[in-house]
């Protein structure tokens, strides 16, 4: 009996998920470079070294936020915690550095931290059966808490010339904090698309049922998020205190709410499964630029806060629309 | 419309030659068709006001589309509805509802949050200047359902009662409000005895006042009990309708099972080998002291009403939920699974029941689908090979014959007998000697049936076994050596299928 005559073929006209990846990253891509273009015209300031290396450090910051922030995302997951993760970093590096730990030492320990926080979450996530949203809510709230506890709410000077140096410096004429990006970013990417602890990344934000019984371990999916998340967040805290020189748990207040933004700009769903590590990158930059033109401009930094929540909503929508054409 | 039909002996049987009989709701060739699946086929029913009108048919048979078409959620694809001679929409639940068409659903669809008074008033709440009189509605919640003849607290929360007294809860709800027309659906699943009586007496009690009852159950005692008239569906076809005093439950059953499907079935016999899995009295939640055997070359079937326990049984032998009690042997030898790697690296692969809620990632691709069980493999630590990744992504949709332009594309855009190859494809590439599908064919045409057919006829040459669920009582019958019956989670009677005859099958998992 001929099977093929049976079933009418239908042939569904669906154009892949990078193809859509690369259309949106080309807008935003166009979208950053209209709004330095405009800048660069519209300014006397905005193409100077000092404003574009400024630029470029700002936003490495919020970047590599914005690329743990969307490991945990794809999970369908959400990090609240990662601003005041940044804060106590902050601390955590420079209360070892001005008890005379090598700089070395400071920051491995500093990531160990960070490592620790993350696993703190996915346990909470996993074996508490806690919603990521209000897991991560609490070591928001809580981890400042630490922070203020350990400095007894002052803020630590860092007095390392070599630590604080780094920050200032730069390769090839690029600044040190923006070739951490890549340093950040380019592991990112080859986890997140050419490894199967990626794939299965994504699988779980798409059906962690179905993961599971295709024999993914999800718990164990869920534990390397956070840790990722929470890590690059303590690496971003000792970028930090780098540049600032000083350790304070209320530093990097609010930027979880960045990174967050710049993933979802860069085209990452809330509802799992969709995303990259180049469209947070995208994401956090424009961030960036806005707030830097806006000063630049001189517009009322209230109003900064204002166009930067009216463009997640447009950039959202239309990334929506575009995917319900499909 | 007239009330007059307690007397039993009223013609309703030939209702079209009597004027005073005219028929509350008339389906005139009602179609619905899901894609490629025909759920329904010109169906032509007309229920009389104040009837009691029962509908039997096996699993699929269309009986829960038809529901769904009466209240609105599903609209027709075909064909006409009259509600008291004039036609309707029945667009939207909304619409029905208004012209007074309800149903209890088998599964009870209100707030468990909220107390039992607050959900008989929901969204007809009494307020005064725009607040709740919460003490009110208990009070009058409590009137009626103590009128009812129900005994439940109205000042309880929903969450606090058993599902049977949260069923008698939905039905309060649904014969309060100007109900011309009451559907029920498998009512007294979940009811005690005590609880089945209170609800037969409402029946009654609603017929009297002139509703119109159906009445959808497979237990046959109780349409002879309750109903005036019965249909039967096959198929999604009307076989009859009947007076239930002009017919009995051999006929029934008889009427249910569809005899004429041979076209599609592939079935080889091959040599059974050694014994894979053997399970003793294995129990979990759902199920109870479970003993079946599987060997190598055989295909068994779990058949039995849709919740009597199989797909718990299947899942807790994958290590998806823990068994209670009993013993797992695996080729000869006593084994625990605990989670799913467990049973996937003994050589066990499950392709669940539910496409969508276990088995696919909707939103990736098919190729990511089909090779997530295999990544390790096609790994160097764990970093994928790319073109090993491709590679097995394409011959797996070759040799299944997954009807996509790329394996890129997601597998939401696929029609759903494609879906189901992925969720059964994604076992091949992985290789197990134990294969159980839950339910492998429901929803997919007749050309991917096929297919998956051959497919099983492939794995048993190849030495592995096969567990089987469905609740297609032909496909069951002609694709099982051995034939296992399930009812409310025990397993009560297992036959080689050759020498089992199908009523005596369908009597045993119905429990007549």
């Amino acid at each position: 009996m001929s099977v093929e005559a049976s079933n009418p073929v239908r042939v569904p006209t669906v154009k892949s998920r990078a193809r859509i990846g690369t259309l949106l990253s080309l807008t935003l891509l166009g979208l950053l470079a209209l709004m330095w273009l405009a800048l660069a015209f519209s300014t006397n300031s905005f193409w100077t070294l000092n404003n574009i290396t400024n630029l470029l450090r700002q936003g490495a910051m919020t970047a590599i936020l914005a690329i743990g922030e969307t490991f945990v995302i794809i999970t369908a997951g959400i990090d609240l915690s990662v601003g005041a993760v940044v804060g106590f970093a902050s601390v955590i590096v420079a209360w070892f550095l001005t008890n005379g730990f090598p700089i070395w030492a400071a920051v491995f320990i500093t990531l160990g931290f960070g490592l620790f926080i993350g696993i703190f979450h996915a346990f909470g996530i996993t074996r508490l059966g806690l919603p990521p949203f209000i897991m991560t809510l609490a070591t928001l709230t809580a981890l400042r808490g630490v922070g203020l506890l350990i400095t007894n709410g002052a803020t630590i000077n860092i007095n390392n010339d070599d630590f604080t140096g780094f920050s200032q410096g730069d390769v090839f004429g690029i600044p040190n904090l923006f070739w951490m990006v890549l340093v950040v970013a380019i592991p990112a990417y080859v986890f997140l698309h050419h490894s199967r602890f990626g794939r299965y990344l994504f699988a779980i934000g798409s059906n962690p049922e179905a993961a599971r019984l295709s024999g993914v371990n999800t718990r164990r999916m869920i534990y390397i998020a956070y840790m990722l998340s929470a890590t690059c967040a303590a690496f971003v805290g000792i970028l930090l205190a780098a540049r600032i020189g000083t350790g304070n748990a209320t530093q990097a207040e609010g930027w979880e709410l960045q990174a967050i933004a710049s993933s979802v700009i860069g085209g990452t769903s809330l509802f799992g499964a969709i995303g990259s590590i180049h469209g947070p990158l995208l994401g956090s930059f424009i961030l960036t630029t806005i707030n830097n033109g806006a000063n630049l401009l001189n517009v009322n930094s209230f109003w900064q806060r204002i166009i930067t929540g009216g463009l997640i909503i447009v950039i959202v929508y239309f990334d929506g629309l575009r995917r319900k054409k499909r | 419309m007239s009330t007059e039909s307690h007397t039993n002996h009223s013609p309703l049987g030939d209702g079209e030659e009597n004027p005073d009989a005219a028929p509350i709701l008339a389906l005139k060739k009602l179609d619905k068709r899901f894609g490629a699946t025909h759920a329904l086929k010109a169906v032509d029913l007309e229920f009389q006001a104040g009837e009691i009108h029962a509908i039997v048919g096996e699993n699929g048979a269309g009986k829960s589309t038809l529901i769904k078409m009466l209240t609105g959620v599903h609209v027709r694809s075909s064909g006409e509805v009259f509600w008291k001679g004039k036609p309707v929409d029945l667009a939207t639940p909304h619409e029905a509802i208004s012209l007074g068409i309800n149903a209890v659903h088998q599964e009870v669809v209100l707030c468990p949050h909220l107390t039992v008074a607050a959900n008989l008033f929901l969204g007809d709440e009494r307020e005064r200047f725009g607040l709740l009189q919460h003490s009110e509605m208990v009070r009058e919640a409590q009137k009626i359902i103590d009128d009812i003849g129900f005994r439940l607290p109205a000042a309880a929360l929903l969450s606090e009662l058993t599902i049977g007294q949260q069923q008698l809860v939905a039905t309060a709800r649904a014969s309060t409000r100007g109900t011309r027309f009451l559907i029920f659906d498998e009512p007294t699943g979940y009811l005690t005895r005590q609880e089945a009586a209170q609800l037969f007496t409402l029946i009654g009690r609603l017929k009297a006042n002139g509703v119109t009852i159906v009445y959808i159950s497979h237990r046959l005692e109780e349409v002879f009990q309750l109903a005036d008239r019965v249909s039967i569906l096959r198929d999604g076809q009307l076989v009859s309708t009947q007076r239930v005093t002009d017919t009995n439950e051999e006929k029934l059953i008889s009427g249910m099972i569809n005899r004429s499907i041979d076209q599609i079935h592939y079935k080889e016999k091959v040599s059974f080998g050694d014994e894979i899995l053997r399970t003793e009295k294995l129990s979990g939640k759902g199920f109870q002291e479970v003993s079946v055997r599987v060997r190598a070359g055989e295909v068994i079937g779990l058949y039995g009403l849709i919740g009597a326990g199989r797909s718990e049984f299947v899942q807790s032998v994958f290590g998806r939920f823990p068994k209670t009690g009993g013993q797992i042997f695996w080729k000869g030898k006593p084994v625990q699974i605990r989670k799913e790697k467990d049973a996937i690296s003994l050589g066990i692969a499950l392709v669940p029941e539910s496409r969508r809620d276990q088995g696919l990632c909707l939103n990736l691709g098919v190729g990511v689908n089909l090779n997530l069980p295999i990544y390790k493999r096609l790994s160097k630590g764990i970093i994928i090979n790319p073109f090993a990744e491709a590679t097995a992504a394409d011959k797996q949709i070759r040799d299944v014959q997954i009807k996509t332009y790329s394996r890129d594309a997601l597998a939401s855009s696929l029609s759903g007998g494609n879906q189901q190859k992925i969720v059964v494809g994604k076992w091949l590439a992985h290789g197990a000697d134990l294969y159980i599908f839950d339910e492998p064919t429901v929803g997919v045409d007749v050309g991917t049936k096929a297919e998956i057919y051959k497919l099983f006829a492939k794995l048993l040459k190849s030495g592995a076994g096969i567990i089987l669920i469905s609740s297609y009582l032909p496909e069951v019958y002609d694709i099982c050596d051995t034939l296992h019956v399930f009812r409310r989670g025990r397993l009560v009677a297992s036959h080689v299928t050759e020498k089992a005859a199908p009523e005596a099958i369908l009597t045993e998992a119905i429990g007549v």
